[in-house]
């Protein structure tokens, strides 16, 4: 009996052992280093993580001063922090701020967004509980945010990971007077969260369509890449294509392929698209990330193999390897958002109404605004989107929030 | 292609009695025919109805990622053949993706240090689950799916959900190139199935395999040491999901993390229209070679055909169902010839 049992007790007891041992080494290590090749240091206005915290081969003056300086910053706001801000007698101490900054799921775009979010911190002096979920199910979100909710934290910056599904959890945080601002992507109508800070995703369709139909000389075949059905941004992303192709006679949409949630799947459906109209097309516009991927890799790997049609492409949000293809020719361009303008400017509105400001009303949509990016600007696309930023936040007690 | 199971294997060879009716129907009693005759008359049916089926680019694209298919759903069959299952089978691919893009992009390690890496990743990641599965004696759904999380997890911490894509441009030779117009991935398809189905028909470890899956508790008392075939058969998984995980990245020219996600459906849809049964110790390589390029054409002619975004997925079901229901009819003509012929031989 005891024979029979000990193989499998012995193996659980090694299962164990490992598994603390990767519960320690998470907690205490930091996170493995991204790819080099990753657009965040020469996208991000920020500063970087690795400026922000001293190398270790800093001699010990230099990091005592940096170390100094760093907790300078985080005790006291900016004098331009200060000047916006709300009376001093009015706003909480530092640490009564209850903020949260949530992510769905591990993804560059988030990565992006944290540089964002980590300048606030630092030019504020605010701690922000950061947290980058599993998975983009609403379940997995509701779950966590709930968690964070019963610890204590009351302003909530948020990425819904279901448009409407994140409406349910919203209802039951504002009940408890919880203060939630979506960012990067908006809830449904109505809903309680009290700001979206994101692109406006019509115009920034309608932006990318006419920058391909421009580049294709006003006229010629399209296809145009919607990602998934379900989701209500992508209507409303379909609807800015077409508006835009309807205002052009010479223009035709060819082909309208959607349903694809993995890079493998867009490669597939694009390739089979390319495929069906390989001597007509003129044109492809993708106005989702991952099927901007999608036809980054098409398109590289279509020239590669002797493809001699000229293909105009067009897609959005800057992930290494649609910027590659831009780079490379591929590609005509491609629409940036605003990710670091997502996790600064929502932590700030949060600030504020921890402040006490209130939404303006009839206010909800804060448009981050978005940049083309061509060949030409790909090193200098970033300080247009940072000017925006610094628009909005110049703007941010005036025209969204009021006392 | 051999057709080959337990039964015809190890247990009783199938023979058919009713010989001299001629090779054609020698061929159409054969239980992995009704899906070469669906894929056969779905060719058939796209060729006539589109106009850009038939071009170079679109046979090279169709070719390729029906090459994919085959090892993502060996991945599958290969611990289907044995009773159990791989839910892990994508995870594992995207470790590999991950451990083929960090060598190569972090590192700068050339493609043949990092391609014999990436395999050793996938063919660990298969060990793990077998030996667990062999040790603990838990059902393999149980573990898979619980290493599903592992793998996947490890991809996301490791990447950070970051592409790499500083990938040499001679690594994407396999994945993008061709030999005569016919594409490299689609030529060591046809090879490794080649291989896999002479180890299934005539060597002593694929009769083992088969007869694990066949019956586990007579393969047993036979003498076949069944954990360790077990354990073999999740090495293979892991090393098919890991030549697939390669072959992407080598047609992509990066390295996606996400790579696997979508893997779990079409492994088991392929393997499973392929032939392979759920219950253990039959598969067909021809049938799942068939099988990959159906599931291929499928998606490709939906969109030659330019059919409604919204209706998709419906008319994509309605073809899968349609596809396997030829060899149900198949099924049932041959067994009412066969009924015709024993009536004949009983009333002469």
């Amino acid at each position: 009996m005891y024979r029979k049992l000990s193989k499998p007790l012995l193996l659980l007891v090694i299962l164990m052992m490992v598994l603390a041992a990767a519960l320690s080494a998470c907690s205490s290590e930091e996170p493995a280093p991204p790819p080099e090749s990753k657009p965040a240091e020469s996208e991000a206005p920020a500063e970087s993580k690795e400026a922000a915290q001293p190398a270790e081969s800093e001699a010990p003056a230099e990091k005592e001063a940096a170390e100094a300086e760093e907790k300078t910053a985080e005790e006291a706001p900016t004098q331009e922090a200060a000047e916006s801000e709300a009376p001093a007698e009015a706003a909480p101490a530092q640490s009564e701020y209850k903020l949260v900054w949530y992510a769905s799921a591990p993804h560059p775009y988030f990565e992006e967004v944290l540089k964002g979010v980590e300048a606030f911190e630092q030019e504020y002096g605010i701690p922000v509980e950061k947290q980058i979920g599993p998975d983009w199910e609403q379940s997995s979100q509701n779950e966590r945010v709930e968690a964070l909710a019963a610890q204590g934290f009351t302003h909530f910056s948020i990425y819904p990971s279901d448009a409407s599904g994140a409406n349910g959890l919203y209802e039951e945080l504002t009940q408890n007077g919880i203060k939630v601002v979506n960012f990067g992507a908006s809830t449904m109508q109505p809903t309680t969260a009290s700001f979206v800070v994101a692109t406006d995703v019509k115009a920034a369709a309608m932006q990318a369509t006419e920058a391909l139909i421009q580049s294709m000389g006003g006229k010629g075949k399209i296809i145009n890449v919607l990602e998934v059905l379900e989701d209500s941004n992508t209507v409303l992303r379909k609807e800015g294509v077409e508006e835009v192709v309807a205002k052009y006679p010479d223009v035709e949409i060819i082909q309208e392929i959607s349903g694809m949630t993995s890079v493998e799947e867009a490669v597939e459906k694009i390739g089979n698209a390319l495929s069906a109209n390989i001597n007509e097309v003129d044109g492809i516009i993708a106005t989702g990330f991952t099927t901007s991927v999608g036809i980054a890799q098409v398109l590289s790997e279509y020239y590669d193999t002797g493809g001699d049609r000229e293909i105009h492409a067009v897609g959005i949000d800057t992930d290494p390897t649609v910027m590659k293809a831009i780079e490379d020719g591929v590609m005509d361009g491609t629409i940036a958002q605003n990710p670091y303008g997502h996790g600064y400017l929502s932590l700030l509105a949060l600030k504020y109404m921890a402040d006490g400001y209130e939404p303006v009303e009839g206010v909800y949509h804060i448009d981050s605004g978005a940049a083309f990016v061509t060949k030409d600007n790909l090193d200098t696309y970033a300080d247009d989107i940072m000017a925006v930023t610094e628009q909005i936040k110049s703007e941010l007690t005036t025209k969204y929030l009021e006392k | 292609m051999a057709e080959v199971n337990v039964n015809q294997n190890v247990v009783s060879p199938k023979k058919n009695s009713n010989s001299g009716t001629g090779a054609l129907a020698k061929l159409f009693r054969r239980n992995d025919m009704g899906v070469v005759i669906a894929t056969a008359l779905l060719f058939l049916i796209f060729a006539l109805v589109t106009d850009s089926f038939f071009t170079r680019y679109n046979l090279f694209n169709i070719s390729r990622t029906a090459g994919l298919y085959v090892f993502i759903a060996m991945g599958q069959m290969i611990v289907l053949v044995i009773g159990g299952m791989n839910l892990s089978l994508g995870g594992i691919g995207g470790l590999v993706v991950v451990a083929a893009g960090y060598t190569m992009d972090s590192m700068g390690w050339s493609p043949w240090i990092s391609v014999p890496i990436a395999l050793a990743v996938g063919m660990l990641a298969g060990a793990f689950n077998g030996i667990i599965i062999v040790k603990s004696k838990i059902n393999s759904f149980i573990i898979t799916l619980a290493s599903l999380f592992i793998f996947t997890g490890l991809v996301t911490g490791i990447s950070q959900g970051f592409p790499y894509t500083e990938i040499p441009k001679s690594f994407t030779l396999m994945g993008r190139g061709s030999l005569l117009g016919v594409p490299y991935t689609f030529i060591l398809a046809i090879v490794t199935l080649l291989i896999m189905a002479y180890v299934f028909k005539f060597t002593v470890i694929g009769r083992r395999i088969l007869a694990t899956g066949g019956n586990l508790e007579a393969a047993q008392l036979s003498g076949i040491r069944t954990d360790r075939i077990v354990f073999l058969c999740h090495v293979l998984s892991g090393l098919f999901g890991a030549i697939a995980g390669l072959l992407w990245v080598s047609r992509m020219g990066s390295a996606q993390p996400a790579t696997g996600s979508d893997w779990l459906i079409i492994s088991f849809a392929v393997a499973i229209i392929g032939g392979t049964a759920l219950t253990g110790g039959e598969a067909s390589m021809l049938a799942l070679f068939a099988s990959a390029i159906l599931l291929t054409l499928i998606k490709n002619g939906l969109i030659m055909l330019n059919v409604n975004v919204y209706f998709e997925q419906t008319f994509l079901g309605l073809i899968i169902l349609l596809a396997v229901s030829i060899d149900r009819i198949r099924a049932m003509l041959h067994s009412s010839t066969r009924k015709f012929g024993r009536r004949d031989a009983t009333e002469a």
